[in-house]
């Protein structure tokens, strides 16, 4: 048998923790921290796509959108079990915070927290009409298919676990934005209305990726929670973007 | 929150100098929360002197043995390991929450699977107890166990195994590699490292024939053995991991407390650690968390409901006194222990020491 080793050292070597009694405090602290800004950011936008369904021009979309709403909620609830893993008391936790909450669409939050809760700033900007809840899906949806990149390899075992299942349908609910999207560029009008919204949530969903240079990012990294930094994840959205908005038409 | 039940203990048996198996019954309106989970484990709670000790270990029975059994190795200066093996006896009562943990795979009766099994000591406690219920609920399917040890008295399950694998003849292989002990072929002799896993993989193992690999063990061999399984093609949801964390917390240590009377009208002074890095500041004696202060100190303490529900804000006070407004989320053995969220703690003494690093 080998001998044993310092839990940091077994982590920056790669290392793969496996239930909360080997977590050491620290690292408990950021992977709560990573986890409810998850769940907070999936319960947001649950709740601000449930108002969307009523904007659907067609049953399709009102199906696509119903779809969103509740696997959005569905992966809420995965990780916040987790979450309970670690002591969270998570009756109290779903109702602890108004999801459906927003700020005024013209606010700057920048990268900033607003609110009592951990969601991720671009959920405090409310969506304006069909279009614009496409948008946001098509431009938050990729970039939730970049972050997953780093969130299904995190050295926690049971919450990488949690998001490789869950990845395959935040993949989907991108799919699902980018069929909406090629829909609206078709219609008259459509493709400058799409435009608008490209504008407003472009930056927005930017910021989702933090800042470059993060000290937080090397934390992370250090407890095998983080492998990407922000500027390279942010990269790789812009690239993606670019890519799917002008096989779109825009 | 998962609650304690009392498990009477109904066998113990020596199963090597320093390990013993404990079989547990439940109380009959109990019997459906432990129904378990192949490798799945217990969490055990004891009280030593006045404080709680809560150690984790795993179940070794297989899911159609109809009883729980965990092994329990002996660790040196381990209070809780060394009161199972020299004090446990048939007729106690001992308390565990329901059994937890994800070291498991979904079986399939009509699967032909190929199963790879990594145990390292007294690892092999769950992947016993997934070899068994393998075994027996998928009748096609085929399992490998490499096993290291120190050396041959030191194998927990020895004989089981033996007898398993002449029970399902040619469905288990089981390699012994020994630390101390040289064996006719010298593969065999020594720690599984990147080497040895290379010598494994030319010689022993199909990598491309595996569906899921089992990692149980200490750390640098769980590293070893996961870095070989990627280098030969294994993706990352193939492989199972459970760590035999060398750092299970050792004795919690009883709060350092200093009642240094207040003086009304001045601050408090606050010492905080994170990341190693330690900050004295003057905060508000009311009206102010341990949290906020430490926030508007500039350190970037985690938080996040600010309710005292999530619990990612915990850090233990080493001195001094605070109060928590609400707790939803720490148990009482935790707040013996120091811990407090910080998101609800104001400080009720002249000075406060607290750290986010234990």
């Amino acid at each position: 048998m080998s001998e044993t080793m310092n839990i940091e050292d077994y982590l920056a070597q790669g290392g793969v923790l496996t239930a909360p009694e080997n977590v050491p405090a620290r690292y408990r602290g950021e992977l709560l921290r990573l986890m409810s800004s998850f769940v907070d950011s999936e319960l947001a936008a649950s709740a601000g796509f449930a108002d969307s369904i009523n904007f659907a021009p067609a049953i399709r979309e009102r199906i696509a959108a119903s779809r969103i709403t509740l696997e959005k909620a569905d992966h809420a609830e995965r990780v916040l079990g987790v979450m309970g893993s670690f002591g969270t008391d998570v009756l109290r936790y779903q109702a602890s915070h108004d999801w459906s909450a927003r700020l005024p669409r013209e606010a700057d939050l920048g990268t900033s927290r607003a609110g009592t809760d951990n969601r991720l700033a671009v959920f405090h900007y409310p969506i304006a009409g069909w279009t614009d809840a496409v948008v946001m899906n098509v431009l938050q949806g990729l970039a939730t298919g970049v972050q997953m990149t780093e969130l299904t390899r995190l050295s926690y075992a049971p919450l990488a676990e949690v998001f490789r299942e869950i990845a395959p349908r935040e993949a989907r609910h991108a799919e699902l934005g980018l069929e909406g999207l090629e829909r609206i560029a078709a219609r008259t009008g459509g493709r400058a209305a799409a435009q608008a919204s490209v504008a407003y949530w472009r930056p927005r969903v930017a910021t989702t990726f933090g800042v470059a240079g993060s000290a937080r990012y090397d934390t992370l990294r250090k407890f095998g929670l983080r492998h990407a930094p922000n500027e390279d994840l942010l990269a790789c959205w812009e690239g993606l973007v670019a890519d799917r908005l002008s096989a779109a038409g825009l | 929150m998962a609650r304690f039940h009392p498990l009477k203990v109904t066998d113990v048996r020596r199963e090597t100098r320093d390990a013993v198996v404990v079989t547990l019954r439940p109380r009959d309106e109990d019997r459906d929360l432990f129904d378990f989970t192949q490798g799945q484990y217990l969490t055990f709670r004891r009280d030593f002197d006045g404080e709680e000790l809560r150690r984790s270990y795993s179940i070794c029975a297989g899911r159609d043995e109809g009883c729980l059994k965990v092994g329990i190795k002996r660790v040196d200066g381990g209070a809780f390991s060394t009161w199972a093996n020299e004090n446990l006896a048939p007729g106690d009562e001992i308390e565990a929450m329901p059994p937890m943990g994800k070291f498991f795979t979904p079986l399939d009766g009509a699967a032909a699977r190929q199963y790879l099994g990594f145990a390292g000591g007294s690892g092999i406690t769950p992947v016993l107890s997934i070899i068994k219920t393998v075994l027996a609920r998928e009748p096609k399917s085929q399992f490998t166990l490499v096993y290291s040890n120190r050396q041959i008295n030191t194998i927990m399950f020895r004989e089981e195994l033996e007898d398993l694998k002449n029970l399902c003849l040619g469905r288990l292989s089981v390699i012994h590699v020994l630390e101390q002990e040289g064996q006719e072929i010298d593969l065999f002799t020594g720690r599984i490292d990147a080497e040895k896993m290379k010598g494994l993989f030319t010689h022993w193992l199909d990598a491309s024939a595996i569906d899921t690999a089992f990692i149980c063990g200490p750390e640098p061999m769980m590293l070893a053995i996961a870095a070989s399984l990627r280098d030969h093609g294994l993706k990352d949801e193939q492989i199972k991991f459970e760590l035999f964390a060398s750092g299970q917390k050792g004795r919690a240590k009883a709060r350092a407390v200093s009642k240094v009377a207040v003086v009304p009208g001045t601050g408090v002074q606050a010492t905080v650690t994170l990341d190693g890095a330690t900050r004295n500041f003057e905060m508000a004696r009311d009206g102010q968390t341990i949290l906020e202060a430490a926030i508007a100190a500039r350190l970037d303490a985690p938080y996040s409901c600010k309710a005292g529900v999530c619990s990612t804000c915990r850090c233990k006070v080493l001195e001094g006194e605070v109060e928590m407004a609400v707790n939803h989320a720490l148990e009482d053995y935790e707040v013996r222990a120091g811990y407090v969220l910080s998101c609800q703690a104001t400080p009720v003494s002249a000075r406060v020491v607290v750290t986010y690093d234990e």
